[in-house]
């Protein structure tokens, strides 16, 4: 598993899960966290079993993207064209959430392919909401125009208090993300994962695929942003999306993998420091094992790994004891 | 961390058979999948065969083999369609025996299944309670530097059963809990909420000495069963047929008074050829349980029944905790879930105490009547994942976070401060 899925896998499991025993009416309250802060909650009540409400929280939005009704722009379309009408919007959502969905489980399609398509949809719901405004920006670079109530650059929340940035062109759209990380282990790992991020992008097998830059400052692009907003402390990582990579099926795929790229970078981050870890467990082992080996006389080791770890009286040392 | 609305706690419980996990606060775990690892060793034999020189494609296959995994359900199906990736159980008999297969699996746990991030949220695990401090200082090892968790507590599973009971009835912290579990068998007193540790008991039979004992009955009576699936299918008939009977010899005539009522049939598909076949169920129904309460019959030097083993424990327990230890005798694990396991453990441990009674009061000849001991064995319809439920209770109170080994104080101390808990430090 290199790539995250779009779908959270409970949310399907619930739901595939729900639609398969429609007429058992089990009472389901369930609240859950995703990574960035994304929080859903998940309720189905005894009285009503063919109605589900799922609510769904984003992470909190720094001051310099634009937000409408508590959702990025262009998101109540995004709902409305992957969902159709199977699916209601609550307004006011649930306290506490930005979005509430009620899904009405009778409705869904009959034809099971079709069904399950329709929950993996469901089922990726932050993909469809978070990367709304991001799809709005690809779309007209697939269509080789850019709206003309566009800002020149335009920030999207991807992370709580953390934003990342989009200029938008007619036959490009640079990409830049400040990365920032907590711990300073990780601030070092990251910082050479991305080099080598950087440097595996100019192998000949990848010519296609988006150009990447990595730089310590940040990109002259990012001059007109506050200096609050890009402060990061591991470095900054520049895509440039051009048309051929928005074309047709590929355009879901380039949202999701932008939308998530820092949890991906940090996932990975995680993963080297495992490795690491076990390196450094194999190593202390066979260094034990060439200290067993270096010990002098073997039995006298054995009796001890034997013995206990207090000093036990035998019977002759305690009559010996208690007559002197 | 955002004080002003805490995200919930995590809840890990790995068992030796399945693992739980889920959010703190709810009802139920996200995911029970079994704890098991399959890792691809192809890559590792490949770099053994190159040149010892070629240190770079050594390295990248070993980058290659670290990433290539997978847990759960699906590295069961992975080891089956394929020979490259090969089954590891990280946990036997309760206790974590592979620390490489763990941390990929809590990798796999965190990142793949909950998806969360470890650095936002506070974790729950849980241990057995004869855990060796050293694998509690790994596991805090492991949860601190690689995945950076701002909090963890490492809870005593048999706790947190009796901490799931608190809910449903009243609060009671005091109570023996019998825990079966797939790779162990523990009896664990607690009084107050502090384990008695040196009246626990453990025993060497656990589920899956009852699937074993299955399949070999089910060998030995010449069932059409391909061999490499024996085990699973022993498994599953376990977890789907199995009971809990009164009486064998009255069971045993039952069956063969109306075999078209208890004699069940299991289908499958053998996995080489892909044809189908069928095989009986029978008297392994009521037998495999058995071994719990006779287990002569399973073979090997262990014969105590498991009454007698709990009540041995109660005995060994200090003399004001007994009466409320035997009134509240708490199942959990999955293999305590047979219907009717509870009422027979209850009567046969009621007959025991009772006849302990009775002949306390023959030797004083009748003059002091005693009060009549109440033996109550407890079971709740969520005894599967007991112990993670009470977890997710325990997590979600605010103390919980006070409570918790965190991040700064591992950084001050080392994991020398996950080596104790504080349930073992009680008043005996």
């Amino acid at each position: 598993m290199l790539l995250l899925q779009s779908h959270s896998r409970f949310l399907l499991q619930t739901l595939l899960n729900r639609a398969q025993n429609l007429e058992k009416g089990v009472e389901l309250d369930h609240h859950w966290v995703e990574f960035n802060d994304v929080r859903y909650h998940i309720q189905v009540s005894m009285k009503n079993p063919h109605v589900l409400l799922l609510s769904v929280s984003l992470p909190t939005p720094p001051s310099e993207t634009i937000f409408v009704c508590g959702l990025p722009f262009g998101a109540i379309q995004a709902i409305k064209a992957a969902y159709g009408n199977i699916l209601q919007i609550l307004d006011p959502p649930r306290d506490g959430f930005n979005l509430t969905l009620k899904i009405n489980l009778s409705k869904l399609p009959t034809n099971q392919d079709q069904r399950h398509a329709f929950l993996v949809k469901v089922a990726s719901v932050r993909e469809v909401v978070l990367g709304a405004p991001l799809r709005v920006i690809l779309e007209h670079l697939a269509a080789r125009t850019v709206a003309s109530d566009m800002d020149p650059h335009v920030a999207l929340v991807h992370r709580p208090n953390e934003s990342f940035f989009l200029f938008p062109r007619a036959d490009k759209v640079t990409v830049v993300f400040p990365m920032r990380f907590n711990d300073s282990i990780d601030i070092v790992l990251a910082t050479s994962f991305l080099q080598e991020f950087v440097e595996a992008r100019r192998t000949a097998g990848l010519n296609n695929t988006p150009p990447c830059s990595w730089s310590l400052t940040p990109p002259l692009e990012l001059k007109e942003v506050s200096v609050d907003a890009i402060s990061a402390n591991a470095g900054f990582v520049t895509f440039v999306i051009f048309p051929r990579h928005v074309e047709g099926q590929k355009l879901d795929r380039t949202v999701w993998n932008l939308s998530t790229f820092h949890a991906y970078v940090s996932y990975h981050v995680k993963c080297s420091e495992g490795f690491m870890h076990t390196r450094m467990r194999r190593r202390v082992e066979s260094l034990i094992q060439a200290l067993d080996r270096a010990k002098p006389d073997l039995e006298n080791s054995k009796k001890t790994s034997h013995n206990r770890s207090f000093k036990r009286l035998s019977i002759k040392d305690s009559r010996n004891n208690s007559f002197s | 961390m955002d004080p002003s609305s805490p995200r919930p706690a995590v809840v890990i419980d790995n068992g030796s058979g399945y693992t739980k996990m889920g959010f703190a606060g709810n009802v139920e775990p996200c995911f029970i999948a079994p704890t098991v690892v399959a890792v691809n060793e192809s890559f590792l034999n490949q770099s053994r065969s190159v040149s010892k020189g070629n240190w770079v494609a050594q390295h990248n296959a070993g980058v290659m083999a670290d990433l290539d995994f997978f847990i759960g359900d699906e590295a069961f199906s992975k080891s089956r369609s394929s020979s490259t990736y090969s089954l590891t159980y990280p946990i036997r008999h309760g206790q974590v025996e592979n620390w490489d297969a763990m941390e990929r699996f809590w990798q796999q746990c965190i990142f793949n299944y909950l998806r969360c991030d470890p650095e936002d949220h506070y974790f729950l695990l849980t241990e057995s309670p004869l855990t060796a401090p050293e694998s509690r200082e790994y596991t805090g090892e492991i949860m601190f530097e690689t995945f950076n968790v701002p909090g963890l507590y490492i809870a005593v599973n048999s706790v947190l059963a009796l901490a799931a009971g608190y809910t449903t009835s009243k609060c009671e912290m005091t109570g023996v809990v019998v825990d079966v579990g797939d790779g162990a068998t523990h009896v664990v007193p607690v009084a107050d909420g502090y384990v008695i540790g040196s009246s626990i008991r453990s025993i060497p039979i656990a589920g899956k000495d009852v699937t074993l004992f299955m399949q070999q009955l089910m060998r030995e009576r010449g069932e059409n069963i391909p061999p490499e699936d024996s085990f699973e299918v022993a498994r599953k008939v376990k977890e789907m047929y199995c009971y809990t009977c009164s009486d064998i010899v009255k069971e045993f005539n039952k069956h063969d008074k109306d075999p078209s009522k208890y004699i069940k049939q299991w289908r499958g598909i053998k996995p080489k050829t892909g044809a189908p076949y069928s095989c009986d169920i029978g008297y392994e129904r009521f037998l495999g349980p058995e071994i719990f309460f006779n287990p002569e019959i399973y073979g090997g030097d262990f014969t105590t029944p498991l009454p007698v083993v709990i009540d041995k424990c109660i005995q060994s327990a200090p003399i004001d905790t007994r009466r409320s230890l035997y009134k509240n005798i708490v199942l959990s694990g999955g293999s305590t879930m047979f219907k009717d396991f509870h009422r027979r453990l209850q009567r046969d441990l009621k007959k025991i105490v009772d006849a302990r009674v009775l002949s306390s009061e023959a030797r004083v000849n009748g003059e002091i009547k005693s009060n009549p001991v109440e033996v109550n064995v407890v079971s709740h319809p969520i005894q599967r994942f007991a112990v993670w439920f009470g977890g997710s209770v325990l997590a979600s109170t605010p103390e919980f976070f006070t409570a918790c080994h965190t991040k700064e104080e591992y950084e001050e101390y080392g994991a020398s401060i996950c080596r104790t808990n504080p349930v073992f430090k009680g008043m005996y």
